[in-house]
């Protein structure tokens, strides 16, 4: 039982319960006979010959007992006995037991394979000593063993002799079968290779049409013919036949019948194979170095800027935006450590610093030489800064202009835009006027003339996202009674009365005299950063932050007539030179490329566009580069002011 | 070729050596040929004693050994070779530093006392020795010019030229150390940046961001001019602002269509100044108009003349310096001879023109260019009693010295300064002056100065 139950079970737990349980059974009959044997476990057939049947523990001889029962006492017992079943014969002292009755149900339990205890539960809990869990306290508490950290000799040793075994070369690789050969077969291979290729006049096969639409069991309605078509197919001589059959409609492949032409398709196209006329048809050999546009020499289209000539530095925050004075002395940047800073441009010397309370996002000269002022766009507010480094004369005229309206402004109704006159402090600082607006202003610009400012409050929900300031009147308006996108950027024409809007993807210009939308220039790019435009007026370059520059030939097209990817990040600033044929991008990785951009006057020729130098200098902070670029007025100078707080001269 | 033959000459009386052709080797260098003219002169004098010499083959600096300068040069070796030997110029030494309180603009300096104008509003006056005598404030704004005009024993005149767009006339008595504002030359309509006085000292030219030249007289008086007044200007401001008694200017030349950076007089009745519009323009005073147009392809900053050898040399936004001369007509293309010494068949400039690196646009017109700085030349300054040398200072922080028969390196540079430098001047005395940037004004001596100039 215990050899078959451990096997059933193959648990140690469950044999050694067996185990004990057998040795109950041995010990209740022990007690019962009192007699035991001390011969042990041996054939019992040894004693045959003896009286006795072994000893007992007191060293004395256990005689067997008397047994004169024949087979058919043996039987009698069988049919009278009643306890004849439940009697078993002990072979060790040679007597019959009558088993009692709960001798008698453990036999049975344990015949059924149940466990000799009538109260033992076979299904306790399982205490899991393993589990997945991460315990506090390791499950042994013993410590690793030295051979999990020392790395195996016998291991090593084995390797070595493998090891030692391929340099030798007694092993070899097993021999890597050869996938393709023999898996697929090349139907051409022996096709174009030697023959044709020698064939120097070879013209392949003509190509048979692939199946279209009409060849469909099921085309699509358009396909199938009308009556008139049908009735035209049919008068049409079969050469004339646009199409050889007639498309036709089938509910289900299954009901498509043969081709009844399939014979005299292959026929045909036999002929066609065997007598078409072949022409070898000469092909242009054309040096694709041929087709790039013969551009003109970099060293041929000077003066550009080169090198880096002065580096501006004072300021402690990035420096967005800079703004060169019509006259070319000075130069004024605005940064994000809140102060406004004007400059000699020919000795880089910080001639005033303007603390205006907040980051700088935009500055802009005011482009008109007889007035000396500067927009500057701070959060909410455009700042009118008078700076006094200008000519008495100038200074003048400017405190004209400031002053004219002093008495026009008590007409100003509430707009949603209002304009502040300053005393005190930031008087004497040269802060003028501050023109309070709803929202963050991004950008400030001027008009040619300097008496119309722009400013621009991106926002995608509202329709005031630009205002158009008059600063001798006083006046602000919204031009737009809707919001057309986001808008980045915006900008006046030089001469004419329009005014140029970028928004996110496109540049819409519009004619403030007839207030009404002239063109829209559809930029190929994500998201516009910059516009700047040609001082000519017909010429448009757009940045974007997905680092395109794209040039708009208003007359030519409203998509761009190029676009430049020289950038690797970001173009954040575009400009374009006054008087010399130059633009310039500025761009996030920290470079800053001039190209050459003629425009001619003849219609007929389209601009020429040639980048001529890329001026690195500026070190990229905080992923940021070249934020603004702006050229020198008179000379082909470029400023550009970066991330790292400087502004750099390039000349 | 192991040998050449060679004439040695020189124009130095001490140093003469026998007028006969030696055979020196081909590759010997300047230490070579200066041992060689040192054993001939211990020859003929005893009593000689070691002196460095430098080498000139056809008016250029030997700076590699002969045989590879003749190379370079396109000199026949077959020939004997003239050989030029001077006493070597000594580096300036470093004498005096002055410290200021801010940038120094300008620098202005004769034989006693040194006149520097700074960015702290004000000008000074130091002595040569670098002791601070005492300090000329009365403008509004950055001082951009100085300038001396004349001294009568202890009183000596100066001029101030500022970015407040006024000239200051001032009287300094150097015993009583007054100053005194003698003149408010009002005028200009931009800033001042440029005042230089005439050899006679009886008028200046100042030069301004207005595009215009004007001329004044210099001689103070005691009574103010009259000015055509804007009637709608405050008076009030005016009186307060006044320093000294108004002048007016005596001619006005325009022309220029940029803002002057630079004037001089080249002599008593002509004007030269340079613009950022690209142009060298001379003027003449007598008739008020203008002579002729030198026209570069860069913005000039600075220019300065010298008698000597009558060129002028400018300094631009590129990092070149370029000689000119004044008297070629701005369409002529060749190089007048007057200039050419009989005693140098060849002139060197002729054949350096072009020489690679500083070739420009505008090579009929420059004779010559000097490249070495990497940064604008803010400054250029011809030395007062030596036909061939000249200071120049720069953005990149550095003062050159160099020589124009070795145009293709400087002799020296003066790395004194620690930023940009403003401003060089170069007295008759032989003191060499700079200053920029670093608010430090640096004096260098140059012994060799004065006795070559014999030469």
């Amino acid at each position: 039982i215990i050899v078959y139950m451990s096997n059933y079970y193959r648990n140690s737990f469950f044999v050694h319960y067996l185990e004990f349980c057998w040795d109950f059974v041995c010990d209740i009959l022990v007690v019962l006979q009192d007699i035991r044997n001390t011969v042990g476990n041996i054939p019992m057939e040894w004693y045959k010959d003896f009286p006795h049947i072994g000893y007992n523990l007191d060293g004395k001889k256990i005689y067997k007992p008397i047994r004169n029962k024949d087979e058919l006492d043996e039987f009698l017992d069988k049919m009278e006995d009643p306890n004849y079943w439940r009697t078993v014969h002990d072979k060790q002292t040679g007597s019959d037991i009558v088993l009692s009755d709960e001798q008698v149900e453990l036999v049975k339990r344990l015949q059924r394979g149940q466990f000799g205890d009538v109260n033992f539960n076979e299904y306790q809990p399982q205490v899991e000593f393993f589990s997945e869990d991460l315990m506090i306290h390791p499950v042994t508490n013993r410590p690793a063993d030295k051979r999990s950290f020392i790395p195996s000799l016998i291991e090593k040793e084995k390797v070595s002799k493998l090891v030692h075994a391929i340099k030798m070369g007694w092993i070899k690789p097993r021999r890597t079968e050869d996938a393709s050969r023999g898996s697929y077969y090349d139907l051409w291979a022996n096709e174009d290779s030697s023959i044709l290729a020698n064939h120097k006049m070879h013209l392949p096969a003509p190509k048979i049409p692939l199946p279209g639409h009409q060849e469909s069991y099921n085309p699509p309605p358009e396909y199938l013919f009308t009556d008139e078509e049908r009735a035209l197919w049919e008068q049409q001589d079969v050469s004339d036949r646009k199409l050889p059959f007639v498309p036709r409609k089938f509910s289900s492949l299954r009901q498509v019948p043969s081709f009844p032409r399939f014979l005299h398709e292959r026929f045909e196209r036999c002929l066609d194979l065997y007598l078409c006329p072949r022409q070898r048809k000469m092909r242009v050999n054309v040096n694709p170095d041929d087709l790039i546009p013969k551009l003109p020499k970099p060293k041929d289209l000077q003066p550009f800027p080169t090198t880096q000539s002065l580096v501006y530095r004072g300021h402690s925050g990035l420096v967005r935006s800079i703004s060169v004075s019509p006259s070319g002395q000075w130069l004024a940047s605005g940064s994000d450590d809140g102060s406004v800073r004007f400059w000699e441009v020919c000795s880089s010397r910080c001639m005033r610093t303007v603390q205006v309370g907040g980051a700088v996002k935009s500055i802009a000269w005011n482009p008109n030489p007889l007035v000396s002022l500067l927009a500057v766009a701070q959060d909410s507010v455009v700042l009118i800064l008078s700076p006094s480094l200008a000519d008495r004369q100038v200074l003048l005229s400017t405190e004209q202009l400031l002053s004219d309206q002093w008495e026009a402004e008590s007409a100003e109704e509430d707009g949603p835009v209002k304009w502040i006159n300053l005393e005190g402090e930031e008087l004497s600082q040269g802060i003028r006027i501050k023109i309070q607006h709803p929202k963050a202003v991004h950008q400030v610009t001027w008009h040619a003339k300097g008496d119309y400012l722009a400013s621009v409050m991106p926002d995608h929900s509202s329709h005031l996202q630009v205002f158009i300031h008059q600063v001798s009147r006083r006046r602000s308006q919204n031009p737009f009674r809707k919001s057309k996108g986001l808008v980045q950027c915006v900008s006046f024409h030089p001469v004419r009365p329009y005014f140029f809007v970028g928004t996110q993807r496109s540049v819409r210009i519009y004619n403030l005299v007839k207030q009404e939308m002239t063109k829209k220039l559809q930029a190929n790019s994500k998201w516009i950063s910059s516009m700047a435009v040609h001082p000519g007026g017909d010429h448009v370059i757009c940045g974007s932050y997905d680092c395109r520059l794209s040039w708009f030939d208003l007359d030519l097209s409203t998509k761009p007539y190029k676009m430049l990817r020289h950038h690797k990040k970001a173009v954040r600033g575009v400009a374009y030179h006054r008087l010399y044929p130059l633009f310039a991008s500025a761009s996030d990785d920290g470079s800053v490329i001039v190209c050459h951009g003629t425009v001619y006057s003849d219609l007929l020729q389209n601009p020429l566009i040639v980048p001529v130098k890329v001026l690195r200098g500026h070190v990229i902070t905080h992923d940021l580069g070249v934020l603004d670029v702006t050229f020198h007025p008179t000379q082909p100078w470029i400023f550009s002011s970066g991330a790292d707080g400087t502004i750099r001269l390039f000349t | 070729m192991s040998q050449l033959q060679a004439r040695f000459f020189t124009e130095n009386k001490r140093y003469v050596v026998d007028d006969v052709p030696f055979s020196i080797p081909a590759a010997s260098e300047v230490l070579e040929l200066s041992n060689v003219i040192n054993k001939l002169l211990e020859a003929k004098n005893a009593s000689h004693s070691k002196v460095e010499f430098d080498f000139l083959v056809r008016g250029q600096f030997l700076r590699t050994s002969l045989a590879t300068h003749m190379e370079t040069e396109g000199i026949s070796t077959e020939d004997v070779v003239e050989i030029e030997y001077v006493e070597r110029i000594t580096a300036p030494e470093a004498e005096e530093c002055m410290m200021h309180d801010d940038w120094i603009s300008a620098v202005d300096a004769d034989a006693e006392w040194i006149l520097t104008g700074s960015y702290d509003k004000t000008a000074r006056i130091w002595s040569v020795e670098g002791k601070a005598v005492i300090t000329v404030a009365g403008h509004t704004e950055v001082v951009k010019d100085v300038a001396w005009v004349k001294r009568d024993g202890l009183t000596s005149l100066l001029l101030t030229a500022s970015l407040d767009q006024t000239l200051l006339l001032w009287e300094w008595n150097s015993e009583q150390n007054k100053v005194k504002a003698r003149h408010c030359c009002r005028g200009h309509t931009a800033s001042v940046d440029a005042v230089a006085t005439d050899p006679t000292g009886s008028r200046f030219c100042s030069g301004s961001w207005d595009k215009m030249l004007k001329i004044w007289s210099a001689v103070p008086t005691d009574e103010a001019d009259e000015v055509g007044e804007p009637a709608d200007r405050p008076r009030k401001k005016q009186k307060t602002q006044q320093l000294g008694l108004t002048r007016t200017p005596l001619m006005t030349l325009s022309g220029h269509n940029e803002a002057v950076s630079s004037v001089l007089w080249t002599d008593s009745e002509e004007v030269c100044s340079a613009s950022w519009d690209h142009t060298i323009r001379i003027w003449d005073i007598e008739t008020g108009g203008m002579k002729t147009t030198l026209t570069g392809s860069k913005v000039f900053n600075c220019i300065s003349y010298s008698p000597l050898c009558r060129r002028l040399a400018s300094g631009s936004t590129d990092r070149h310096i370029r000689l000119w001369d004044p008297r070629t007509k701005g369409t002529a293309h060749s190089i007048t001879g007057d200039f050419r010494r009989l005693s140098q068949p060849s002139f060197p400039c002729v054949t350096n023109v072009s020489s690679p690196p500083p070739r420009p646009t505008d090579g009929s017109l420059v004779q010559l260019s000097l490249t070495s700085h990497t940064g604008w030349v803010t400054a250029v300054k011809w030395a007062p009693s030596h036909e061939y040398q000249l200071v120049s200072g720069s953005l990149d922080n550095l003062v050159k010295l160099w020589d124009t028969r070795s145009c293709k390196a400087p002799l020296y540079d003066l790395a004194a300064h620690e930023d940009k430098v403003f401003c060089v001047d170069w007295t008759e005395s032989g003191l060499m002056l700079s200053g920029g940037a670093d608010n430090k004004l640096y004096t260098y001596r140059c012994s060799a100065g004065p006795t070559d100039a014999g030469a």
